[in-house]
């Protein structure tokens, strides 16, 4: 303003007056008026700065959106700036940033974790149930008979599809851009199959001329199905066994478009270098779909089995504890019942029970009463002191010890009295009663009711020869014929007497008497009874006897013929006689009861 | 770890099945199989300390009746151009399928390889009368798949060049 207003004055200095420049300057007014307004309002917005902000405030938004229409230089510019912020921002409040990222990484995380569960459950499972049952024995026999793997044959029989394999490959190149596997899939060779499938891929483009972004969709091959999905960069082919539903075809959709979508410039630019794809696995892993035949009804059959299996194990886990338990109180209670054996202390050593306490050595052997009842013996032991045990069953069992009664000896025990009855030897009776005062406990000994065989045998011997008598003819000392044929017989029985006596330590003396009728004067008869009793000693005592003494004895007339005076017709026969007495001294051991 | 794909060009039956058959799995045999579309194998190479998978597209000879297919040379970072050393016509075939891949892939790099050297009595080509083809390759070379000479380090020029044009 300053200069146009010095440049016609300059032209023209002597026209020019004060009030010349007045006046044109109201002309100017009168004139630019409006327009001078519009020129101060101009220069304002354009020296002062603080209102462009404002100005520029207003348009921003649609000036990134317009732009980023356009090309993505915008994006590129402010790609550093905005990492560079974002480093900043990280290293200056790291709470922040993990706050908000939390809630997408989290699902991520929970996410795999979960994917990896299931599939460690799903082949647990399915190996459980079909290692168990009728159709996995039949499988094993197929797998056996063609000499696949059992997992192979049951995958082949239960799956309906299982995606096996996903290849991510460059379009143009045919280079494997990222290759991933279902579980317990083996792979090879992945970069020549990817460039195979391009191979293939091009060959059906030009032959069909179809164009780029057509293609083969499916190819079989044996019982593998590959789908390929395009997209402009990359393909994508998954190798599936079985049959795939219609649905996984937006899965593979949806992964081609999500890589293209978030790696479009590594797409682009891809030279050989795979590395930058490597975190296509997440996206990959989407695809690694599975779908198994349900077997019909409610739990699967390895539930059934191991439910059972636990239940069975629970039964006999809980049998076993009750016996044990059942054994243990019944060896607690055996072993106090047993006599002769005192339990002080039950102790834990080193998972070993032991008993501790007395033991009478007549008492029954503990590792037999261990047998018996069937508590595991190993873990059991027993230290245990010997000792006499005074109870009445250990003294009648010591008393059958050291007596040895004969089977025809019965012994009782009332109190510290022992009883002995029955039939025994004259030797085991004899010995019996000092034996019995041995033993401790054991103060009086009854032995009313025990028999002495031996003695009783003497006393029959005795009697017969008792019976025994010699007849003579009257007036003869010397026996007929016929009477000393009996001699024999008579002979025997002394010489038995004599053979018990020595058993019976006795000294019997045997009694030889002789009688005679009462005809005859008295004189005579006593000498003819005396006559006859030595004439019949004389014929025993070649016998040699060891214990008994003879003695010839001449009674008179016999007493009997002399009471009843014989009738008509009666001889005296019987009385012309020798006949024996026993005399028995009394036995040692003879003492009857106490 | 890099990837690189590589196509073997060259008319039928001067051997391109056989070298990389020879590089591969180190076999070779006088029997004759004609590749029909495309045989695809893999070979590893270290260059410098870095290691390369090497794709390679064996593709069928170009003949009169069945010209190479313009889009399996797609995404190549080099090509083997094979001429059979006893057959002087495959050299056209060779000039041609090289034109081809220059409009498809552009000026990467290739290497020219006069194969069946081992036949020396019956050799007819002469690597001074290739002119143009032999000049813009990084490596011409007499090799023999039957023997295996010149074989390997025709792959490994080829897989440096392309290490350094990439
Ligand atoms: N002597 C000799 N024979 C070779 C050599 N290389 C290949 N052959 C033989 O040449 C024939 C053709 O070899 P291939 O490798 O199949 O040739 P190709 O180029 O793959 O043929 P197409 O696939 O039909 O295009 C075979 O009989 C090979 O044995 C070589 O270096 N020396
Ligand atoms: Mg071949």
């Amino acid at each position: 303003m300053a200069s146009s207003s010095r440049t016609p004055s300059g032209s023209r200095p002597t026209e020019f007056t004060a009030r010349q420049a007045d006046d044109f300057s109201a002309l100017r007014r009168l004139l630019l008026a409006p327009e001078q307004v519009q020129l101060d309002r101009l220069r304002d917005r354009l020296e002062n700065f603080s209102l462009r902000p404002q100005e520029v405030s207003q348009v921003l938004p649609d000036a990134i959106r317009l732009r980023a229409q356009q090309d993505n230089r915008l994006l590129a510019s402010m790609i550093p700036i905005t990492q560079e912020a974002l480093a900043l921002s990280i290293k200056q409040s790291p709470q922040l940033i993990s706050d908000s990222i939390a809630p997408i990484l989290g699902p991520a995380i929970r996410k795999a974790i979960s994917r990896a569960m299931r599939e460690m459950l799903q082949s647990l499972n399915q190996t459980l149930e079909y290692s168990m049952s009728w159709q996995g024995l039949q499988w094993r026999w197929e797998a056996w008979k063609t000499g696949k793997s059992f997992a192979e044959v049951v995958l082949v029989h239960t799956l309906r599809f299982r995606v096996e394999q996903v290849f991510l490959i460059h379009k143009r190149t045919g280079l494997l851009l990222n290759h991933i596997m279902a579980e317990g899939v083996s792979g090879q060779g992945e970069e020549v199959i990817s460039a195979m499938l391009t191979a293939i891929q091009d060959f059906v483009r030009d032959s069909f001329q179809q164009s780029q972004e057509e293609g083969l969709e499916s190819l079989r091959i044996g019982d593998l199905t590959v789908w390929v999905e395009q997209g402009p960069s990359a393909i994508l082919a998954a190798v599936i066994r079985g049959a795939p539903p219609v649905k996984l075809r937006d899965v593979l959709q949806g992964t081609i478009e999500s890589i293209h979508a978030q790696y479009s410039d590594a797409l682009r630019s891809f030279q050989g270098d795979a590395s930058a794809f490597l975190d296509t696995r997440l996206l990959l892993e989407d695809c690694l779909q599975a779908q198994f035949v349900k077997k019909p009804g409610g739990l699967p059959f390895s539930v059934w089995v191991l439910a059972a299996l636990l239940l069975g194990l629970l039964g006999w886990w809980g049998y076993h504890a009750a016996l044990q338990h059942q054994q243990w109180t019944r060896l607690l209670n055996r072993i106090e019942a047993e006599p002769g054996m005192v339990i002080t202390s039950i102790r834990e050593e080193a998972g070993n029970t032991v008993f501790l306490g007395l033991r009478d050595p007549l008492a029954v052997d503990p590792q037999m009463l261990l047998e018996e009842t069937g508590y595991a013996p190993a873990t059991v032991t027993f230290r245990l002191e010997p000792f006499l045990a005074l109870t009445p069953e250990m003294i009648y069992r010591r008393a059958l010890l050291i007596l040895q009664p004969p089977e025809t000896v019965s012994v009782s025990l009332e109190g510290s009295q022992l009883i002995l009855a029955g039939h025994g030897s004259h030797a085991w009776i004899s010995a019996v009663r000092e034996r019995s005062l041995r033993i401790p406990g054991i103060v009086s000994v009854n032995m009313e009711r025990l028999i002495d065989t031996d003695l009783e045998r003497f006393e029959t011997v005795r009697h017969m020869l008792e019976e025994e008598s010699l007849n003579f003819f009257p007036g003869q000392m010397t026996l007929q014929e016929h009477e000393l044929a009996k001699i024999e017989q008579i002979k025997q029985t002394v010489q038995q007497l004599d053979d018990m006596a020595k058993v019976l330590e006795i000294r019997p003396s045997i009694h030889v008497i002789g009688y005679s009728s009462p005809e005859g004067s008295e004189s005579t008869n006593t000498a003819l009874s005396a006559l006859r009793a030595k004439y019949v000693w004389q014929l025993l005592d070649p016998l040699g006897l060891r214990m008994i003494s003879l003695e010839a004895i001449g009674r008179g007339v016999d007493p009997a013929a002399l009471a009843s005076s014989p009738k008509e017709g009666q001889s005296y026969d019987s009385s012309r006689r020798v006949y024996f007495e026993v005399e028995r001294l009394p036995v040692s051991g003879e003492r009857g009861g106490e | 770890m890099k990837q690189k794909k590589i196509c073997l060009l060259g008319g039928f039956a001067v051997g391109k099945t056989s070298l990389v058959r020879r590089l591969v799995s180190g076999l070779f045999s006088e029997k004759y199989l004609t590749t029909i579309g495309v045989k695809i194998d893999q070979k590893m190479v270290t260059i410098h300390d870095h290691s390369l998978l090497l794709v390679l597209w064996d593709l069928y000879g170009d003949d009169d009746y069945q010209k190479v297919r313009a889009s399996y040379l797609q995404g190549s970072s080099g090509y083997i151009l094979v001429i059979d050393g006893t057959r002087p016509e495959t050299i056209d075939v060779a000039i041609r399928l090289h034109q081809t891949a220059r409009q498809v892939v552009g000026t990467v790099p290739y290497v020219l390889l006069l194969n069946k050297h081992d036949l020396a009595e019956d050799w007819k080509v002469d690597p001074a009368t290739l002119g143009e083809l032999s000049r813009q390759a990084c490596l011409v070379a007499k090799v023999s798949a039957k023997t295996g000479d010149g074989v390997e380090s025709a792959f490994s020029a080829l897989a440096e060049a392309m290490l350094n044009g990439s």
